[in-house]
Formats: structure tokens, C-alpha cells, sequence
């Protein structure tokens, strides 16, 4: 690897660059530096954000190995261009076959990482990953922590998790900084959800009256960002203070974060305020159970064979159980360096109540 | 304070008491033998010709002759069903799908509790029905006779019977409970020899009346609220869950009650569970029945303390700690 000619700008691969937190990225990326943004993505129905004129969109699919699928001359060309790569693609679905979550999460990161080896000109990547590779692990989880001692929760934990030892392998050659998000819920501006995730499939459920009963504790801390302050925080790490060979946890951390009893009051009260009528159905409060009683629930369901049941706690089972692992990530390195530039998540509860004033006013994206 | 509890009780339960594999093979479940035997139940208990009147009057004579009670001492009688049925008719054969047999409008006004009062010549009680609230309307029936003890000088005695079946031919299999049919029957008294009622409460949803159609939220429904009754309860009772010695069930599946005894917290230990398989849930009566035999078994000694929980249609959670 050779340092680009100064006069030359930076090209910058943008890996899931229109998934939730990727399309926040590639609009800062093109925007605040003189670059180019080059965009992987496999293109699928995902509505695409209005592209600015500095980034190009290509279509490839990291599972199809270092040249992504492309054209070997437009690799090739990809490749002798590239200053900078930011990897987001990922499989981010909890419950996925194991074999499944590491074909994108793991290999595919390999497949990336082969890339990067080969392109001349690279500065610095940057692989995103996410806390909860703490996996079943309680207590405080650090930076410098490598997770899944005890286990993970659901396949998309373990992959990330592999994925980091195979790039934590990587850096020994490559300028590489790894940045573990917490969970996303929305734009705490306005609320808005890009990528419905777990947690908002567990607000419809809860709002539908589906939800009987979640695992964890009352005073357990729940760790969520908005996704301005994910792209925010990230894109300044990147830009401004990448260090290879880093690991950044971009969390609410303790001060940011709220209790899951908290939580499950400003759901109910923010249903309330939004959909009057919604009282009229008397759903209660979901019961904070043990993970065995939640378990045994599940199972019930199961066995009984309830179609619409079954449905709705499959679809929150995986990350409901990591609730029952009470948690706080120490984000002692990436909270000083953000601080000093004024950068620090908001309290959940600052802007909880307008993420679920949006899932209820545009019926989880499904209303225009 | 006076004291008013349940001072005497019984039950009838009919003598045909199919097996799972019987009814699966007599079409009478919704789903596999196997669920509801995975979630504890064995068998039912099934009325042939009996009509729920008949089963309370059984339950009543064995009341009043066990405790050696003349019908005269009778003040007031309160009629529980969850069934809205105010009809006496016999059940058998009805026409297919319909609960009631009606061969005039006029049915309508033949009232199971006035032919009990007759028949039994309970000729000093007034009489009322309690109805609309499912497998709750015994607990409501309990209550209202409480108050009504404390209010009315003049009445000593009240006399509370809850008895159903269902309609022959019906599924005995609703939302994964196996349901039998049955009556019992209480005397309640001022100052009473045992089983003190130390609290009520009850807590009702109408938004799931139409439980046809809601089962779903109704099963989801049923936990959290369960548990903030019972919670309440307690309180109003002024005692923990430490101080209860048994928790005396309604009969729905042993899998749900595990489940709400995690919501709550509650050792398993505690919960009489042994009616569970060889009777299943009547309708009218599950907690009473527990109460009788837990008594009968031994289990119970002066002064333990006693949570009894139930869950009607309606939607309707009800709760009671009584000191035996
Ligand atoms: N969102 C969160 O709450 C959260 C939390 C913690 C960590 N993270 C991490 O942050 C990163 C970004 O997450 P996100 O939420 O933005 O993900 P996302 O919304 O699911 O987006 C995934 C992106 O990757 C692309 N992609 C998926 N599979 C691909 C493949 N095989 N080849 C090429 N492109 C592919 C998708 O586009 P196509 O479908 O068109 O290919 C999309 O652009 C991930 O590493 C994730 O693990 C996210």
C-alpha cells in the first residue's frame, strides 16, 4: 500500500451504504469531504435515499467473494481508486440459520478485508459492529472486552462476533478501527425509523396487544442511539480521530441509557398520548418476567401451535432474551475523544417518545 | 369488624369423566390429545342428562344435609353462571350449534334460581342471579353475599351456587383448557367457622368482550393482568405472597398457572395443582372445589392464609385471600 499522490482525492467504499445507518454516512461522507462515495449494495427492494452527485451506486454482493461480483476490470478499477473503506454490510437479522448470518457477516467481511489487502492506495477502514457481541455476558462490557465468553443470544451476535476476531486477525496488516453501535431506534430529531428492527416489531406487537410478557428487569439499563448520533459519532471518529486498531463502543452508556420499566411506561404513555382511542383497548403494561418464565411462555406457544402467537414472539424472542443479560458498555475510550468535540448520545427519553409517536403515526412506515 | 366468610361448601361433578383420547375420538377437542395432556390435563368431567340446575341442586342438598341446615335458614340465594342461560330447560338433544333450547320467547323467563329456591323449598330466600362474567361469577356471587352480610342485619345466611355445562356436542376444548362442567355451593356466613375473606377485587376489560374473535389478545391479555390482580389483592389484604400457604387455582392448564407463578414469583410448591388432570376446569366452580378437597386432604390448618384466583370472560380477573 502506497500513500496517495495529495493532489488526488479520496475515494471512499461505502459498504451498506443505504441501510439505516449507511445512508446517514454516505450523506455525511459526500457532503463534508472532498471525496468521492462509491456504494456497495446487492440493491434490493429497499427504497433508495436520493443520491448525491458525488457517490455512485454499485451493485455486488459480498458473499460472492473479494471482486464482489463485479466485473473483474471494474474491480480492478474499484480497487486502484480506494483511499478509504467504511464496512457496514451485514446481515442484521436476529434470528437467521447461523450458517446464513456468517455467509454475509463473516465471510463476507473476509471477502472485504481481501479487498482492502489489494487495494494500493488504502488509508483507513473502518468495520462496524455492535456491542451486544457481549453476547450472555452481564455487567459491564468495555471497549478492550472480546465478547461471547458466556454465550450469545441469537446467530447475529456470534457472526459479529466472529467477524471481529477475523478482522481484529486483519489488522495486523491493514489501518483498521472497529466500531461497536449499540442498538439504533430512530432519528431523534424526528423520530423517524429507517430500518425497523427488533425493537420495533416489539412496539407493534405491544401496541396490538401481543405482548405479554418480556424478559429482564425493571431497573435494568436498556442501551439505545438514535441513528443521527450513530452516523455523527462515527463519521467523526473516521474522519478526524481514526486510530487503527481501535475498538469504539458508540452507545448511550449508562447516562444515556433508560430502565426497561421506564421504557415500557413512556411506550404506554406515548401510545396513549398519539392513539386515544388505543386506551379504549385496555392493553396492559407487558409483565418483566424471568428469562425461564419467558421461556417457558415461548414454548407454550410452541406447543400449542398458535399461529399468530408463535409469529409474534418469534419475531422479538431473539433480542427480548439479551434483556434478561443486564448490561452497561464502558465507553470510556470513544466517549472522551467524542466529548471533546461535543459529541455525546441523548438520553433515550429525550427522544423516545417521537420514535414512537412515528411508529404509531405512520404505522410502523407502512402509512405514507 | 365483622367477619364473614364461607362457612361450609361442596360440589358436584358429574360421574362420566372421559379420558383426552376418548374425547379426541369423540371430536370434542379443537387440537391434538397431546397439547392438552402436555399442558396437564387428563380428563373431564362431562353432564349427560344432568342440566346445570340439577347439578346445583345436588351440590345444595349435599350443602344443606352435611352441615344440618334447614332450608328455612336460608336468606338469600345468588345464582352464578357463566353461560348466559336464564333458562331451566334441559339441554338435551339441542339443535345443532345453539346453547338454548327455546320453544318460546317465554322461556326466557323460566329462571334457574327460583326453581332451586322452589325445590328445595328455600321458601325465606330471596334470590338473584349473577351472570356475564364467565368462570368469574362465583367469585362476584362471594363478594356480593359479603356485603351484603355487612349491610343487612337481618340476613344470616346466603346461600351461593355456580353450576354450568356446556350444550352437548360442544368443543370441551377453549383457548388450550379443557373444560368440564360442574356446580358447588356455599353457605356464607357472619363470623364464620373458617375460610374468612380478608379481600376481594376484581378487575374487568369490556374492550375483550367479543371473545370470539380476540382470543389471541385475550391469551396475551390474561398475564400481565393477572398479575397486577393478584399484586393488588395482596395489598388490599395487607400481605405478601410470604404469608400465603397455598394458592388455591382455577383449573385452567397447569402450563399457564407455572407461567403466572414465574410472573408473580410464587414457588410452585404452593399451588394446589392436583385437580388439574383429574377434573379440569368447570366453569362454575374450580376454586371451590380445590378448596373443598384441600381440606378434605388435609393441607388446610386454621388461620392459612389462602389465594384463590380466577379468570372469567368478559374480560374479568378475579382475586381473594381468605383465612382459613
Ligand atoms: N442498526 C442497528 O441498530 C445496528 C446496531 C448495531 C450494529 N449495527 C451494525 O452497523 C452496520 C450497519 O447496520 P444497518 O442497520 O445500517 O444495516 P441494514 O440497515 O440492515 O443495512 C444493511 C446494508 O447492507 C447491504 N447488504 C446486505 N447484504 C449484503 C450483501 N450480501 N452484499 C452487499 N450488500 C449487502 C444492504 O443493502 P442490500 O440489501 O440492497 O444489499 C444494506 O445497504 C452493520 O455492521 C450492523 O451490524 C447496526
Amino acid at each position: 500500500m502506497t500513500s496517495r499522490p495529495a493532489s488526488e482525492r479520496r475515494t471512499i467504499l461505502v459498504t451498506g451504504g443505504t441501510g439505516t445507518l449507511g445512508a446517514e454516512l454516505v450523506s455525511r461522507l459526500a457532503r463534508g469531504s472532498h471525496a468521492s462515495v462509491v456504494v456497495l449494495t446487492r440493491g434490493t427492494a429497499r427504497p433508495r435515499p436520493a443520491v448525491p452527485p458525488n457517490v455512485q451506486m454499485l451493485t455486488g454482493d459480498v458473499r460472492c467473494g473479494p471482486t464482489f461480483g463485479l466485473d473483474s476490470s471494474d474491480a480492478a478499477t474499484l480497487r486502484e481508486h480506494i483511499t478509504d473503506i467504511v464496512h457496514c454490510v451485514a446481515d442484521t437479522t436476529f434470528n437467521r440459520p447461523l450458517a446464513e448470518a456468517r455467509a454475509t457477516n463473516v465471510a463476507g467481511t473476509q471477502a472485504v478485508l481481501a479487498f482492502a489487502k489489494e487495494c494500493q492506495h488504502l488509508e483507513r477502514m473502518a468495520c462496524f459492529s455492535t456491542v451486544y457481541v457481549a453476547g450472555r455476558t452481564t455487567g459491564c462490557f468495555a471497549e478492550q472486552d472480546v465478547g461471547g465468553a458466556d454465550g450469545f443470544v441469537n446467530s447475529y451476535e456470534q457472526s459479529k462476533a466472529e467477524m471481529e476476531a477475523v478482522v481484529r486477525d486483519a489488522m495486523r496488516e491493514l489501518p483498521i478501527a472497529i466500531y461497536r453501535l449499540s442498538t439504533i431506534i430512530g432519528d431523534s430529531r424526528t423520530g423517524e425509523v429507517t430500518g425497523l428492527n427488533a425493537i420495533h416489531h416489539a412496539l407493534r406487537l405491544l401496541y396490538q396487544g401481543l405482548a405479554p410478557m418480556v424478559p429482564g428487569q425493571e431497573t435494568g439499563l436498556v442501551d439505545l442511539i438514535p441513528v443521527d448520533f450513530a452516523a455523527k459519532a462515527s463519521h467523526y471518529l473516521f474522519e478526524h480521530e481514526f486510530s487503527p486498531g481501535a475498538t469504539c463502543h458508540l452507545c448511550a452508556g449508562a447516562a444515556g441509557s433508560a430502565t426497561l420499566g421506564a421504557l415500557l411506561d413512556a411506550t404506554m404513555t406515548a401510545f396513549e398520548r398519539y392513539r386515544p382511542a388505543w386506551r379504549k383497548r385496555s392493553i396492559a403494561r407487558p409483565a418483566i418476567v424471568e428469562l425461564e418464565t419467558y421461556e417457558l411462555f415461548v414454548r407454550s406457544v410452541e406447543e400449542a401451535g398458535n399461529q399468530v402467537l408463535l409469529q409474534a414472539t418469534r419475531a422479538v424472542q431473539a433480542f427480548a432474551c439479551q434483556l434478561a443479560y443486564p448490561k452497561v458498555f464502558d465507553n470510556r475510550h470513544a466517549g472522551v475523544v467524542l466529548a471533546r468535540a461535543g459529541i455525546a448520545a441523548p438520553n433515550v427519553l429525550e427522544y423516545y417518545d417521537r420514535v414512537v409517536r412515528w411508529c404509531v403515526e405512520k404505522n410502523w412506515g407502512t402509512a405514507s | 369488624m365483622t367477619r364473614v366468610g364461607i362457612d361450609a361448601l361442596t360440589y358436584y361433578l358429574p360421574a362420566y369423566a372421559p379420558t383426552l383420547s376418548e374425547l379426541e375420538a369423540l371430536g370434542a377437542l379443537r387440537g391434538p390429545a397431546s397439547t392438552l395432556a402436555g399442558f396437564g390435563f387428563e380428563r373431564a368431567r362431562v353432564a349427560e342428562s344432568e342440566s346445570h340446575v340439577d347439578m346445583a341442586m345436588h351440590a345444595v342438598r349435599a350443602l344443606l344435609s352435611e352441615t344440618d341446615t334447614s332450608p328455612d335458614e336460608i336468606n338469600l340465594v345468588l345464582y352464578a353462571g357463566a353461560l348466559t342461560s336464564s333458562s331451566t330447560m334441559e339441554c338435551s338433544p339441542a339443535p345443532a350449534g345453539s346453547v338454548l333450547r327455546l320453544r318460546d320467547f317465554m322461556d326466557f323467563f323460566k329462571y334457574p334460581v327460583s326453581q332451586l329456591q322452589s325445590e328445595l323449598d328455600l321458601s325465606n330466600a330471596s334470590v338473584a342471579g349473577i351472570d356475564q362474567q364467565g368462570c368469574a361469577a362465583i367469585f362476584s356471587s362471594v363478594r356480593l353475599a359479603r356485603a351484603t352480610l355487612l349491610a343487612e342485619p337481618d340476613v344470616h345466611t346466603v346461600l351461593c351456587v355456580s353450576a354450568d355445562r356446556l350444550p352437548h356436542g360442544a368443543s370441551r376444548e377453549v383457548v388450550y383448557n379443557l373444560v368440564s362442567d360442574g356446580a358447588c355451593a356455599m353457605l356464607m356466613r357472619r363470623e364464620p367457622k373458617r375460610n374468612r375473606i380478608v379481600a376481594t377485587h376484581q378487575v374487568t376489560k369490556g374492550a375483550f368482550w367479543d371473545s370470539g374473535s380476540l382470543e389471541n389478545e385475550i391469551i396475551a391479555a390474561y398475564f400481565p393482568t393477572a398479575r397486577t390482580v393478584i399484586e393488588d389483592t395482596l395489598r388490599k389484604a395487607g400481605v405478601t405472597l410470604d404469608d400465603i400457604r397455598w394458592v388455591i387455582p382455577h383449573n385452567v392448564s397447569l402450563r399457564s398457572w407455572e407461567i403466572l407463578l414465574g410472573l408473580i414469583g410464587c414457588p410452585r410448591e404452593k399451588l394446589f395443582s392436583a385437580n388439574i388432570g383429574r377434573v379440569g376446569h368447570t366453569i362454575a366452580a374450580d376454586n371451590f372445589i380445590n378448596l373443598r378437597d384441600a381440606a378434605d386432604a388435609g393441607l388446610l390448618h386454621p388461620g392459612d392464609l389462602l389465594l384463590l384466583f380466577t379468570f372469567g370472560y368478559g374480560l374479568n380477573w378475579s382475586c381473594m385471600v381468605l383465612e382459613h
